[in-house]
């Protein structure tokens, strides 16, 4: 079964296009991230999935129904955590819960999922005293209410400190593991490598990506970036540089000289800039990141550029970092 | 079941609501002092807590205040969970729109309900206390009235807290409420009739009988004339059957038809 469908989605608000011609498809217990700067319309899908909002044109099927008519069945069987949402400042923790298994109709122990996600402690306090990385917490102890087949996140570690967020993961994916389909949005890299099985990358309301972690890495290249500390470096210098085979830019940084490139043009690079006279103090090379990669889809030309067309002689194996004194 | 989930968890939050206890205590306060204000010095009077009921209570404080709370429970009833983003958490849960509004309805309503039924405890003890006849039985048929008039205005205040976008429209839908059906119901639908007397000369029914009609209509004077009636051991008997049939009907109305004008643009709404 498909877990979500989205056909030829569109959304158009008064004074802006948040979402077009969206084609989606989440397979059944599968881990999908949701990625894409903020504002490229993540939220306003997974409303649509939610259908707090209604699509311009296009059909949102979610667990094998459509969202327009199905919504209440549909949301039985899912467990949301929304962004920018509020509490109920006046009812505590277990009330919250309390209120979300009461609404499924589930049979689950609200001090028990309360606990789950840390905050057995806090279940008798008012969720208005609450922290936002604690909301954040109760949110989830309510989409987890009933098991549900799909849970759908919506920037999820928003909130959270590094310690929160590795728990959230975790649960993500003992989530998974118990057969759940997990769709997240999340405009935070790192998050998504640990967990998810596929990857799409949203940018300006359109799909301009769609692959595992790894299949987006290739895609993108495995080009190294080259941070060289060369306060001599004149314009004849950074042009001899950008003339170099396999360098696709350089931009000065201070006394510093950026430049993405190959990775087996590092040498040439350094070489060029000592033949022109300049003298290199120090470099250190960066593998391309997942946040460069990211980048790259979100800002860059990334998704029109051609997989083949990067250089195919780089060594994999390589440090991410390695450097060099002189 | 979902709506009753909403109208639990909306009554644990109105109970708990400051504004709301601070107005019910005022209203308690305000009757107690007048029930001990009034009361008669001489051991006669028999009718003694219907008449400071229907006089003195009824048109001064019940009708004027039980509406304000009414309408300060439900006016931000939907749109200020909208505006704060609990909505969200709200509807990310299996319920309609429609078991929003009308759950809303039922659990601020009754804890308004509530609310009056408490704030009615003290004048209670001051009537018991004084040396008049207390009537039990027209005092706690009264507070239904009362509380009933209370749950019609939340009902009118969350179907404009359902239509309105944004906090601010909210308020203002609630302070228009408040004014017209307290304020100046008489006056307005005084105005509309003299505008439009030659229509009604033309309408099969005498002006006296649109007027009464237009009393009958306005949720705080058909509770009037209901309690009066009841006071006066006469309820849905006597002459004015047919207005209080009128009134009853039209509590039903305004009970039900705001909420429903009010879910059918939430319904529409992207939210």
């Amino acid at each position: 079964m498909t877990a979500i469908e989205l056909r030829g989605v569109r959304k158009e608000f008064a004074d802006v296009t948040a979402v077009r011609d969206l084609d989606l498809t989440v397979e059944d217990g599968e881990v999908y991230g949701f990625l894409g700067p903020n504002g490229a319309g993540k939220s306003t899908t997974i409303d649509m999935l939610l259908d707090l909002v209604r699509p311009t044109a296009g059909t949102v099927r979610v667990l094998g129904s459509d969202v327009a008519t199905a919504g209440v069945a549909i949301r039985r069987r899912t467990g949301v955590l929304p962004d920018g949402f509020s509490v109920y400042g006046r009812l505590s923790g277990r009330k919250h819960v309390a209120f979300a298994v009461e609404s499924k109709d589930a049979d689950d122990d609200p001090d028990a999922l309360l606990d789950r996600v840390g905050l057995g402690s806090d279940a008798d306090r008012a969720a208005g005293d609450y922290s936002k990385g604690m909301r954040q917490r109760l949110a989830l102890a309510m989409a987890l209410v009933g098991d549900p087949e799909l849970l759908v996140l919506d920037e999820p570690s928003s909130g959270l400190d590094p310690a929160g967020a590795k728990e959230m993961r975790d649960i993500v994916r003992t989530e998974a593991e118990r057969g759940a389909t997990v769709f997240f949005s999340s405009h935070v890299l790192e998050q998504v490598d640990a967990v998810c099985d596929r990857v799409g990358i949203l940018r300006d309301g359109e799909l301009v990506a769609e692959d595992s972690v790894e299949g987006l890495r290739e895609a993108v290249g495995d080009g190294a970036t080259l941070e060289v500390s060369a306060p001599g470096a004149d314009d004849p210098a950074v042009d001899a540089v950008r003339a170099v085979a396999g360098v696709s830019s350089v931009t000065r940084d201070g006394d510093g000289l950026v430049v993405n490139c190959a990775s087996d043009a590092k040498t040439a690079v350094i070489g060029t800039l000592e033949d022109a006279g300049v003298a290199v103090d120090d470099f250190h090379t960066r593998e391309a990141s997942l946040e460069d990669l990211f980048l790259a889809y979100t800002e860059g030309d990334a998704a029109e550029r051609d997989p083949d067309a990067t250089d195919p002689g780089s060594d994999d194996d390589a440090p991410a970092t390695e450097e060099v004194g002189r | 079941m979902s709506l009753q989930a909403i109208a639990r968890k909306d009554f644990q939050e109105t109970v708990r609501s400051r504004g709301m206890i601070a107005l019910v205590a005022l209203f308690s306060l305000l009757v107690a002092a007048f029930a001990f204000a009034v009361r008669p010095t001489g051991g006669s009077e028999q009718f003694a807590t219907e008449l400071l009921l229907s006089v003195f209570v009824g048109p001064v404080l019940v009708t004027t205040l039980v509406p304000l709370v009414g309408v300060v429970v439900g006016y931000n009833a939907v749109s200020g969970e909208r505006e704060s983003g609990s909505l969200k958490l709200l509807l990310s849960l299996p319920h309609s729109r429609a078991d929003v509004v009308f759950g809303k309805v039922a659990g601020r309503g009754a804890a308004l309900a509530l609310a009056v039924f408490v704030g009615f405890l003290l004048p209670a003890a001051v009537l018991i206390a004084a040396p008049i006849a207390f009537n039990p039985g027209a005092f706690l048929g009264y507070t239904v009235f009362a509380a009933a008039l209370g749950v019609v205005f939340v009902a009118i205040a969350v179907g404009s807290s359902a239509a309105a976008g944004t906090q601010l429209r909210a308020l203002i839908g609630g302070i228009a409420i408040y004014v017209l059906f307290v304020l100046l119901w008489g006056l307005v639908t005084g105005r509309l009739l003299g505008a439009a007397s030659p229509v009604v000369d033309a309408l099969p029914a005498s002006s006296a009988q649109v007027r009464a009609f237009l009393r009958a209509s306005n949720p705080t004077t058909g509770v009037e004339i209901l309690s009066n009636a009841f006071l006066g051991e006469q309820l849905f008997s006597g002459e004015t059957v047919n207005q209080q049939v009128s009134a009853a009907a039209m509590l039903v109305f305004w009970t039900v038809a705001p909420p429903l004008a009010g879910l059918l643009k939430f319904d529409a709404d992207d939210l």
